[in-house]
């Protein structure tokens, strides 16, 4: 039996762990009303379907070192400590560090009240706060997904050398072919004139 | 019985009169050839435009090809390295699919003012059926390239497509009944969508299709040479201007102001933004389904009636709709533009609603997804 306690207590650590891993949905359904988006376990876990299973970033797929972080995560009660569980992904673990288990864990009748607190953070630097991203339903870790019209204001910022080069380029290019076409269009003129005989109507057209 | 009255004479015939061997020269394809100047002179530029947009594909689909790998294990984390950590990569990739919704999305404003000019009359017969077969071809190129980040949405997507497919069988008579399903296996490859699906859509997308496109395109842009511009309205315009050098300066004026508005969007808003993030997981035979798995825009027209009303019926339309394009110079032969441009718009009205309220339609019919 003393041979086995290692193995059982670790199930029931899982099976204690897993019936509390699911124990926050309030945010994720928070998040879709207010967003319209649809939004997985994917934001804050490791894994898409979320912490209970037995695949990668799963409960039931975690050896004892993975066990020992996760504990280590668990009791990250206050702000500031350094958490990195192998079932949560960066956002989850800056979420944890950022206000402490405690407090999240108490936030989850006021879900509306977590944004607030992260806005201070960009952790993927597309420009819109970790905040805005949990209210938007978009993804805090991609900088290629963001509410569109937050990304247009903030990219036409942020490329706006790049994009006044273009524009450059295509005024440019623009005023030569304009000046182009006129140049043609003098020289049908001249053609005409000169009773070339056409009967093209260019000049005039142009 | 003369010779010229066979059916291979007038096939000859047909034939000559589409494409003039006379015409075949550098000055009559190019130097001579004059465009119309009237009110609808804009429509003559939107077949440029594809054209422009088409290149933009080719080019931005050459340079994915440098990373993209076509595997199942492979294929999700190449672009989503091609995406996050290649230079330049995200701005490809939102180049190829912003331009490929701005083809999709002129090939039909150029198809339906085409039609209401009646651009398709004798001798453009060849014009507007290679035009025809282009436009099916591009929704060809739009359904193999979804499949090709394989993740949630493509494969989903993909999957209910191809049971689309299969399930026309049980509306054909005897043998044919089949068909649908061998064709339905030929492109899947397995008996369900997998690696050699991948693979199939892969050399389709990047090979067959490309091809194909170069093909029916040089046909299409020598008829269109040989032909010139249709005279797109009742009374012959007043004024034309010559093809080259004036036609093509304003069209390269054109192709850069567009250009320089898909560059701005593509480097400031990411093309997957639109949708929730969920759907661009790598895809997980054993994992759940995420909500939200539709086709893409240019789709709705077909899913949401689809969804909404019997598949025979939808298919059956459809189908009538194919034909009547294909027909088109012989069932409009004798019609006028004004009705022409009444059945034009009337189309157009049905792709925007589809397009832009289909899904509430649909929730107003069903009640919501």
């Amino acid at each position: 039996m003393a041979r086995h306690a290692p193995a059982l207590l670790a199930a029931s650590a899982v099976t204690a762990l897993a019936s509390s891993a699911g124990a926050y949905p309030q945010y994720q359904k928070w998040i879709q009303q207010n967003s319209g988006r649809t939004v997985s376990c994917a934001m804050c876990h490791e894994n898409p379907d979320g912490p209970e299973g037995v695949k990668a970033g799963q409960l039931g797929s975690l050896d004892a070192e993975a066990r020992k972080r996760l504990d280590r995560a668990r009791n990250a009660f206050e702000p500031g400590a350094r958490v990195d569980s192998p079932i949560l992904n960066e956002f989850g673990d800056h979420i944890i560090s950022t206000i402490g288990k405690k407090r999240f864990v108490a936030l989850k009748e006021h879900p509306e009240l977590l944004p607030p607190l992260l806005d201070g953070s960009d952790l993927d630097g597309d420009g819109i706060s970790d905040g805005q991203e949990l209210r938007d339903g978009t993804h805090p870790l991609d900088p290629q997904h963001g509410d569109p019209r937050r990304l247009l204001k903030v990219n036409l910022l942020r490329y706006r050398f790049h994009l006044g080069m273009l524009a450059a380029a295509t005024i440019l290019g623009l005023y030569g072919i304009r000046h182009l076409l006129h140049w043609f269009a003098l020289q049908v003129r001249g053609a005409l004139s000169a009773g070339d005989g056409r009967s093209s109507t260019s000049a005039k057209t142009s | 019985m003369s010779p010229e009255d066979t059916s291979i004479g007038r096939a000859v015939r047909f034939l000559s009169d589409r494409f003039p061997v006379d015409k075949l020269s550098f000055a009559a394809l190019v130097g001579k050839k004059e465009v119309p100047v009237h009110k609808m002179s804009w429509a003559y530029y939107l077949g440029g435009l594809v054209l422009f947009f088409f290149g933009i594909q080719l080019t931005t689909g050459l340079l994915l090809l440098f990373y993209y790998q076509p595997s199942v294990s492979d294929a999700h984390a190449s672009v989503d390295y091609l995406t996050h950590d290649v230079a330049g990569g995200a701005l490809i990739r939102n180049l190829h699919a912003w331009s490929c919704s701005a083809m999709i999305l002129t090939l039909l404003v150029h198809l339906l003012t085409t039609f209401a000019m009646k651009g398709f009359a004798k001798p453009r017969e060849v014009t507007w059926l290679s035009g025809v077969a282009l436009l099916i071809i591009t929704f060809a190129f739009g359904f193999t390239g979804y499949l090709l980040p394989w993740h949630q949405i493509a494969v989903n997507a993909t999957k209910i497509g191809l049971q689309s497919i299969e399930q026309v069988g049980q509306y054909l008579p005897g043998a044919l009944a089949t068909l649908p399903t061998r064709l339905r296996e030929a492109i899947q490859g397995e008996p369900s969508v997998g690696q050699a699906t991948l693979s199939r859509f892969f050399a389709i997308h990047v090979v067959v299709l490309p091809l194909f496109t170069m093909a029916v395109l040089g046909l299409h842009l020598l008829s269109v040479q040989i032909h010139g511009m249709s005279q797109g309205v009742d009374r012959p315009a007043d004024k034309t201007e010559r093809f080259f050098p004036f036609f093509v300066l304003k069209d390269l004026s054109l192709w850069g102001v567009v250009f320089f508005i898909l560059a701005t969007i593509a480097l400031c808003v990411p093309f997957e933004s639109f949708f929730s993030f969920p759907l661009f997981e790598p895809y997980d035979p054993l994992g759940s389904t995420p909500d939200g798995i539709k086709p893409e825009w240019y789709f709705y027209f077909v899913y949401y009636p689809l969804e909404m009303l019997p598949f025979w019926l939808v298919n059956l339309v459809m189908a009538g709709a194919v034909f009547v394009l294909a027909a088109a110079p012989r069932i409009f032969r004798g019609t006028g533009r004004q009705t022409l441009r009444t059945l034009a718009a009337g189309a157009a009205a049905y792709l925007i609603v589809m397009t832009l309220f289909g899904h509430r339609i649909y929730a107003m019919v069903k009640g919501g997804h």
